[in-house]
């Protein structure tokens, strides 16, 4: 089976087949052997081996995962499943800016902008307090304000919409 | 010595108060609220008395709940911890007037330097030298003004009972003054139930290095050398060692007897600990004193080969410390990294959750103070430190490669947090020469946490998600991967932590 996986935004095709992988051309011995009831994989890469955690499965192919230490968010389809989702990509249309979203579950205390603002991307939209901090969260990218959707003293749940851009 | 000490405190410094108290043959009494009544301080404790409900108000700042706890299980004396009720003179002496013991400083040595503006007062009369800046905390934003202009921006507001850099702010100028003001102000009044803010002359670029000191009833106060506390973010210390490279032992002297003439102008008993701001010059100016046992003492520990917590237990029931110096120069080199809830790739913030998975270090030279198992939920109610990794060898480059290898052996699965970070901060040449302040972090930081990964592993990356996606595909993914699924998004405690929110306002 070949996988298109993504990582870091780049490209690498791993063409699996037992026990041996290759990518660009060249051929792996590789094997994976899972730490019974944890979350680590032992990966062997030819005499390497790499310890990996397998932290979430964020769906099906896509896994966040660390390896030696650093994380890494992978998205691993098979050349079929990739070729589809890069077609149905293409014909989604662009979209505006992204939303703010409320990064955690917390309190608003401030409100930095009204809708109307124009914002340069970075600027404090909204302060939220949570675990005693007060966090200030930023303007993801320029652009107005469309739409404010909290007031100060909102309790907030994880994933709420705060500030609309356009 | 006591029969018994109840510990009012949670997570990794509750644990480690726990410990020294069995290695006294000390028994111990911990204090749980609703949200940690599986939490390990209480499950490791001799005796646990639930306090009441989650949010600290409830609870961990409930000083007559804790004396009457104290009082239920006979436990003779109080070790408050840091943080929550610890540099709170009330409690100080509410627990005296109750007939208890605090393990700690009386509340009069709390009263004359527990507040910044007293001890920068008291440091004044004891030929302590200080930053410039006001005395007396900030009546509104026209006095700040005021002061601020006389001293010149940049100028540092910060909370008057504050800590840990919770309602401080940098006011480059003049416009940010008033909004920095109300902020700090809102901040200090959700973390200590105290508003008052003062202000003072920012000086940049120096080393944050502070000096433990122990003393006991009987008038001896020993200083235990310095511990360098310079990388911080937003105010926050996030690694810290003994000793610093910026102290030779001719400027350990000068700031430890200094600490010491601090402490005793205080009437100080017990373990506190002098902050300094340290310049290029090796000119050193006092910040404050912190009344309790630091966050960091660890390294001093390790340096020292004395057991801080004990020697606090001791001192409380009244036995004498050694007249002779208890540490002369430091031995080796300890290094700390706070391991916090915290999503490092993501600014920083909180991550809640269940965790799923711990995997403690082990090996020479590593310690790891911790405050949470598998299965621990993490909330919003209380601080996001997980626990402490503390790393010593004979020199600091050893300390940095062992430190290295220790995070790298630490895996906690179920909620973000800070580890990638510190592993990126031991990889830094810079850090490793030393040459750092307390700007250091903040100038460094979108270096440190940009990008994930590098081009040499991410073929092993991909052949790793191919064989997953492959064992998926096969049906053999193991159970333990939807368990690693972050928890705590649509739960109980959550919702509650919510409610609380909403009562506060």
């Amino acid at each position: 089976m070949i996988y298109v996986v993504e990582v870091n935004g780049r490209r690498i095709n791993v063409d699996v087949r037992d026990g041996e992988a290759i990518v660009d051309g060249v051929k792996y011995s590789v094997s994976m052997h899972a730490v019974a009831g944890t979350p680590v994989r032992i990966v062997g890469v030819n005499d390497e081996v790499h310890r990996t955690v397998l932290r979430e499965r964020v769906a099906r192919g896509r896994y966040r995962l660390w390896l030696d230490g650093h994380r890494y968010d992978t998205e691993a389809l098979d050349s079929r499943a990739r070729a589809i989702r890069d077609m149905q990509a293409s014909v989604a249309k662009p979209a505006g800016p992204a939303p703010l979203r409320a990064p955690m579950p917390g309190l608003i205390v401030q409100l930095r902008v009204q809708v109307g603002d124009t914002v340069h991307a970075g600027a404090g939209l909204v302060v939220m307090e949570a675990m005693k901090m007060e966090n200030e969260l930023r303007a993801p990218a320029a652009g107005k304000v469309r739409a404010v959707h909290v007031v100060v003293g909102a309790a907030v749940e994880k994933g709420a919409l705060l500030v609309e851009l356009e | 010595m006591f029969n018994k000490v109840l510990i009012a405190n949670r997570g990794e410094i509750a644990l480690r108060i726990v410990r020294a108290c069995r290695e006294l043959g000390v028994g111990s009494v911990a204090v749980f609220s609703d949200a940690d009544a599986s939490a390990p301080h209480a499950r490791e404790a001799d005796e646990a008395v639930n306090i009441g409900a989650a949010p600290s108000r409830e609870s961990y700042l409930r000083a007559d709940k804790l004396i009457d706890a104290a009082r239920r299980t006979g436990a003779e004396a109080i070790h408050p911890g840091y943080g929550f009720l610890s540099e709170r003179e009330h409690f100080a002496r509410e627990v005296t007037e109750a007939g208890l013991v605090f393990i700690g400083p009386p509340a009069s040595a709390i009263a004359a330097v527990g507040s910044k503006t007293a001890a920068r007062a008291l440091a004044a009369t004891a030929n302590v030298p200080v930053v410039p800046g006001t005395t007396d905390s900030l009546r509104d934003a026209k006095e700040a003004a005021e002061v601020a202009e006389r001293l010149g921006y940049p100028v540092l507001l910060k909370a008057a009972a504050g800590g840990g850099g919770k309602g401080m702010r940098v006011v480059r100028a003049a416009p940010e003054l008033a909004p920095a003001l109300e902020s700090a102000r809102r901040e200090a009044m959700t973390s200590f139930g105290d508003d008052a803010v003062y202000v003072e002359k920012y000086i940049a670029g120096p080393r944050h290095v502070e000096i433990q000191v122990l003393g006991d009833h009987h008038g001896t106060m020993h200083s235990l050398g310095e511990r360098e506390c310079s990388i911080q973010r937003r105010h926050q210390k996030m690694i810290e060692e003994a000793p610093s490279v910026a102290v030779a032992p001719k400027l350990r002297k000068a700031m430890g007897d200094t600490a010491v003439r601090m402490a005793r102008a205080a009437g100080y008993v017990n373990a506190g600990t002098c902050e300094f701001l340290l310049d290029a010059n090796g000119d050193f100016y006092f910040l404050e004193m912190n009344t309790r046992l630091q966050v960091e003492h660890p390294v001093t520990e390790l340096v020292s080969g004395l057991d801080l917590v004990q020697w606090q237990i001791r001192i409380a029931a009244g036995e004498r410390l050694p007249t002779a110096p208890m540490m002369t120069e430091p031995r080796g080199w300890a290094i700390e990294c706070r391991i916090t809830s915290e999503d490092a790739g993501n600014d920083f913030l909180p991550s809640t959750g269940i965790i799923s998975f711990l995997r403690v270090p082990g090996g020479p030279g590593v310690r790891w103070d911790g405050g949470v198992g598998a299965g621990s939920e993490i909330g919003l109610h209380y601080d996001p430190l997980l626990g402490k990794l503390i790393a010593w060898a004979d020199t600091r480059e050893a300390a940095i490669a062992r430190m290295r290898r220790a995070l790298l052996e630490l895996t906690i699965v179920g909620v973000e947090t800070s580890r990638d970070f510190h592993l990126r901060v031991m990889d830094d040449p810079e850090f490793q020469t030393g040459a750092i302040d307390i700007q250091w972090l903040e100038r460094r930081l979108p270096s440190l946490t940009a990008g994930a990964g590098t081009p040499d592993g991410e073929i092993a990356v991909a052949i790793a998600a191919a064989l997953l996606a492959e064992s998926e595909r096969a049906g053999r993914l193991a159970p333990a991967a939807s368990s690693t699924l972050r928890g705590g998004d649509a739960d109980a405690w959550r919702i509650a932590g919510l409610r609380d929110g909403l009562r506060r306002r």
